[in-house]
């Protein structure tokens, strides 16, 4: 399948690109006469984000990269601060703190009240959050354009100026405890995935969950936030997106002086450990408190940046993508033995999972549900897809991602997940020219490669026999 | 958005924006599952899903297919006051989009083999929510609040009604959805005026005349005292905790000094509660209040998710927050913070066409006060620090209060009782009782 290289942008044409240019030029001169140590910015690419934005590709001399989107239809900005670091920098006795540190980035900052941060956001009408994964770390902001200069200092101070006390590492264990409890413990779908994946996987840092093993968050020390700090939070592990309606000129002179103060960090070098193939079914019983069987299924996938991720993304959908898929039409609407059947085909930077998930109704076992999906598998390792199914694939995938496009928000969400993982921030519009030039025979390969026949991870999700119910009505 | 469009009825909103080659459909009618017969619970939200299933005398196979096809999305809200058919396309492909929608508000077949399957899916999803300790003990709650209101009653009805529904009832709740003169059609995205009320046109010519029924639901009263109910569910190292009364409405003359006051309680990650059970103590991931609106007054409620060992020391602090807000109020600082941010962030509910187009709709399907969104931020500017207070006291309810908690009732009845002054009543029920 030829991949498409579109992500270079036909650079603008015309009077207008070359006045935008010089004004540029013209801005990037004047700032960096004045800049600070760290702070000198300069223009390294436009790059084009669909059929009409565009995106550009600025970098600090601290290593700082800024994706500008200009995108002028509502009078806000989003703001993404995207950092190189997820589960995947942890080590063994030590997971979950990409996670807890995640959240005590909204404590405390040299200067400022704990809290603060939060406090004057809100004030101004910013919405805030974050999010930890295996790969990266992602604080997203989105702001009412006249607030964005709060936005950008505030956000420069916490890179480099955290207060880590015992206090707050203190409480916020305990908060993340109440998080793994309400996502994990106490949830069946969230316990059971993590048995998955740490049956799949013996050797990669996937195989632990980002959120961390309770045991590990209980255990960690304000040190260990201190070094995972000083380790990972530097402006060259960092990448700003900002999309929504703002220019360069309004942008570039905060970004340059807020973060021109702060100097690149030596990262560590990554201790990647490659995981081997799995050449063996490996199979889980689980019991839990939950009222029909369930059963996950787990096939190594490739990795995002793999040419075959799109492939094997299309043929998943064709699978099991919506109510016409071929695995909801079996399972839940002709023999009427789940209520539910999805899978997911993990964006990773290394090769994660195709996860595989259904729950039967009552009266019915999880092994009957597997030996559908097998037979519908073993189907597209041998006969070709009908292009009416593929092109209704193709159709949805669209739809997902015109859809995600909606806010400014969105936007930024798109873009700094491709950079972090591809370097590449429009990949999402590469995939989508990849997947309207998918054909039936590359599906067929793809099906054979990832849905290898003995040659995956099974948990088997029982209901636990009832208990004496405890208390009694008074 | 440009005036609403009612001269060939049915209501029109359009909001155009081409930043996107999408465009977004809903058809929505001012009824909902309050109407559901007593036994039919999840009359509507079943008659609507099986027309959006069978539209055109096509099977549910065809009509997911061609909606894939078409790089489009449609889906069925019901409420207990308002049903939407709401759709998502891809531009190229709106004609036939509009033509298959049309079909299922016109021409759905409603067959008795795709009713049938439609009851037993909905069955099993409703054995399936019972892993979801958040929503067992939202459906508790609304239950015992409402008790005896229609708004007591589940949505998705339970598995015995859903049994006892028919083809009958469902082609006479068909009627009453797609009732032309109660229609209305609202459009966001890549399409223009001119065009969207066309296609309003289109979308509902082939639909029956008629007007929708009297909505005769009288308001919800409280039922007096404390009421403690646990959601008795094995093995739960958390519980999910929901305490509150009645809330607002929207006529009322200090609603808007209420929404201020609840901003400031439990509204935002910074509010009282969030601060005081998080980050002071760690207690819960989340802490916050609400009060949603609809027709008729709704519920104020906290809602917290600590581990069972905290679970009574959480009560009984919220109880006494709930109290110190009602006695003391808020603070004129608290209250200039607040302006701010409803002010600020109001640019997030504007931001895209969708919202914008949604927030009218809404004001038509809940009959909101004229102008409610419209003069949004000028009442917010206009309320005084001795409304917000008067609010909370007279609106925030603390006697007549129901505290609902999901969890192992052997690890935290005794403490929850005691956690709770003057409590009424206490209820044990099963996790597992349809609700």
């Amino acid at each position: 399948m030829p991949v498409p290289i579109a992500t270079r942008a036909r650079s603008t044409a015309g009077a207008a690109s070359a006045a935008k240019n010089a004004r540029r030029s013209a801005l990037l001169e004047k700032l960096n006469a004045d800049a600070s140590e760290w702070g000198r910015i300069s223009h390294v690419e436009t790059l084009a984000f669909g059929p009409s934005l565009q995106i550009e590709r600025f970098r600090l001399k601290n290593g700082l990269e800024v994706l500008l989107c200009e995108e002028h239809s509502a009078p806000v900005v989003a703001y993404h601060t995207w950092y190189r670091v997820g589960s995947r920098h942890e080590h063994e006795g030590k997971t979950g703190l990409a996670h807890l540190f995640e959240h005590l980035m909204f404590n405390e900052v040299e200067g400022r009240e704990a809290g603060e941060f939060d406090r004057l956001l809100e004030e101004a009408g910013s919405e805030v959050n974050a999010s930890t994964w295996l790969d990266w770390t992602q604080y997203n902001a989105a702001t009412p354009r006249d607030q964005l200069g709060l936005l950008v200092k505030l956000e420069a101070e916490r890179m480099s100026r955290l207060v880590l006390r015992d206090p707050q590492v203190t409480s916020e264990k305990e908060v993340v405890a109440n998080e793994r409890r309400y996502r994990v413990e106490d949830d069946v779908e969230g316990s059971v995935s993590e048995v998955l994946w740490a049956t799949a996987f013996t050797t990669h840092a996937y195989k632990w969950p980002t959120i961390g093993w309770m045991a590990d968050i209980q255990a960690f020390t304000t040190e260990d936030c201190v070094e995972f700090y000083r380790m990972f939070y530097a402006p060259n592990n960092a990448t700003l997106v900002v999309v929504g309606d703002v220019t360069e000129s309004q942008l570039l002179p905060r970004v340059a002086k807020a973060y021109g103060v702060i100097a690149p960090s030596v990262l560590p070098l990554e201790d990647v450990r490659p995981e081997p193939a799995q050449l063996d079914e490996r199979r889980v019983e689980v019991h839990k408190p939950t009222s029909t069987d369930k059963l996950l299924v787990g096939y190594h996938s490739p990795a995002i940046g793999d040419w075959d991720h799109p492939i094997v993304s299309l043929l998943v959908e064709v699978l099991f993508g919506g109510r016409a898929s071929r695995l909801h039409q079996r399972l839940v609407r002709e023999l009427e033995l789940a209520s539910e059947v999805r899978a997911f085909v993990g964006p990773f930077k290394d090769p994660g999972l195709i996860e595989l998930f259904a729950s039967c109704r009552e009266g019915h076992r999880a092994e009957e549900l597997l030996s559908v999906i097998d037979a519908e598998l073993a189907r597209v390792r041998e006969e070709a897809i009908p292009d009416d199914e593929i092109e209704r694939g193709r159709a949805r995938f669209e739809l997902g991602l015109l859809a995600g496009l909606d806010t400014a928000d969105g936007k930024a969400s798109t873009i700094g997940f491709y950079d972090t993982l591809l370097g590449r921030p429009a990949a999402a519009f590469e995939r989508l020219d990849a997947i309207r030039q998918i054909g039936a025979s590359e599906l067929r390969r793809v099906a054979r490669k990832y849905f290898p026949e003995g040659r995956r991870s099974i948990v088997l999700v029982r209901p636990q026999p009832p208990t004496e119910s405890a208390e009694e009505q008074p | 958005m440009n005036a609403p469009s009612t001269i060939n009825k049915p209501t029109v909103l359009v909001e155009t924006s081409h930043d996107l080659p999408l465009v977004s459909i809903s058809v929505a009618a001012k009824t909902g599952s309050l109407l559901d017969p007593e036994g039919l619970e999840g009359l509507t939200r079943a008659t609507g899903r099986l027309m959006r299933r069978t539209g055109g005398g096509r099977d549910a196979q065809q009509i997911d297919a061609q909606i894939d096809a078409l790089g489009g999305s449609l889906a069925v809200e019901v409420n207990p006051s308002a049903t939407v058919i709401q759709g998502t396309v891809i531009r190229r492909s709106l004609t036939p989009f509009l033509a298959l929608m049309s079909d299922v508000l016109a021409r759905p077949g409603l067959s008795e083999e795709e009713l049938g399957r439609l009851k037993r899916e909905t069955q099993a999803e409703l054995v399936e929510a019972l892993d979801d300790d958040r929503g067992l003990a939202r459906r508790w709650f609304r239950k015992m609040l409402f008790d005896g209101h229609p708004y007591g009653r589940p949505v998705s009805g339970v598995s015995t009604s859903l049994e006892r529904i028919t083809r009958p009832d469902v082609e006479r709740t068909a009627r009453r959805l797609v009732a032309r003169d109660g229609i209305i059609v609202a459009f966001a995205g890549d399409i223009a005026q001119a065009e969207a009320e066309e296609s309003a046109q289109r979308l509902t010519q082939d639909l029956p005349s008629g007007e929708l029924p009297a909505d005769t639901t009288p308001e919800p009263s409280a039922a007096p005292g404390r009421r403690l109910v646990i959601v008795d569910k094995p093995e739960r190292s958390q519980t999910q905790i929901l305490i509150g009364g009645l809330g607002t409405h929207a006529s009322d003359a200090d609603h808007t000094a209420l929404l201020v006051g609840n901003t400031i309680f439990g509204g935002t990650f910074t509010a009282r509660m969030t601060q005081e059970v998080r980050s002071k103590r760690g207690w819960s991931y989340g802490a916050y209040s609400s009060l949603p609106i609809d027709k008729r007054r709704q519920a104020f409620s906290m809602w917290t998710f600590p581990k069972a060992e905290d679970a009574a020391p959480c009560v009984a602090l919220q109880l006494e927050m709930l109290s110190a807000l009602r006695s003391g109020g808020v603070t004129k600082k608290e209250l200039a913070w607040a302006k701010r941010y409803l002010t600020r962030s109001h640019a997030f509910t504007v931001d895209t066409s969708s919202k914008r187009v949604g927030l009218s709709l809404d004001a038509r399907l809940y009959d909101l006060p004229e102008n409610y969104y419209e003069h949004y931020l000028a009442r917010i500017a206009a309320v005084s620090l001795e409304e917000v207070n008067n609010a909370l006291a007279a609106r925030i309810p603390e006697q007549d209060l129901l505290v609902v908690v999901l969890g192992t009732a052997a690890d935290i009845r005794t403490q929850l009782e005691t956690a709770i002054p003057n409590l009424g009543e206490t209820q044990v029920v099963k996790f597992d009782v349809e609700v």
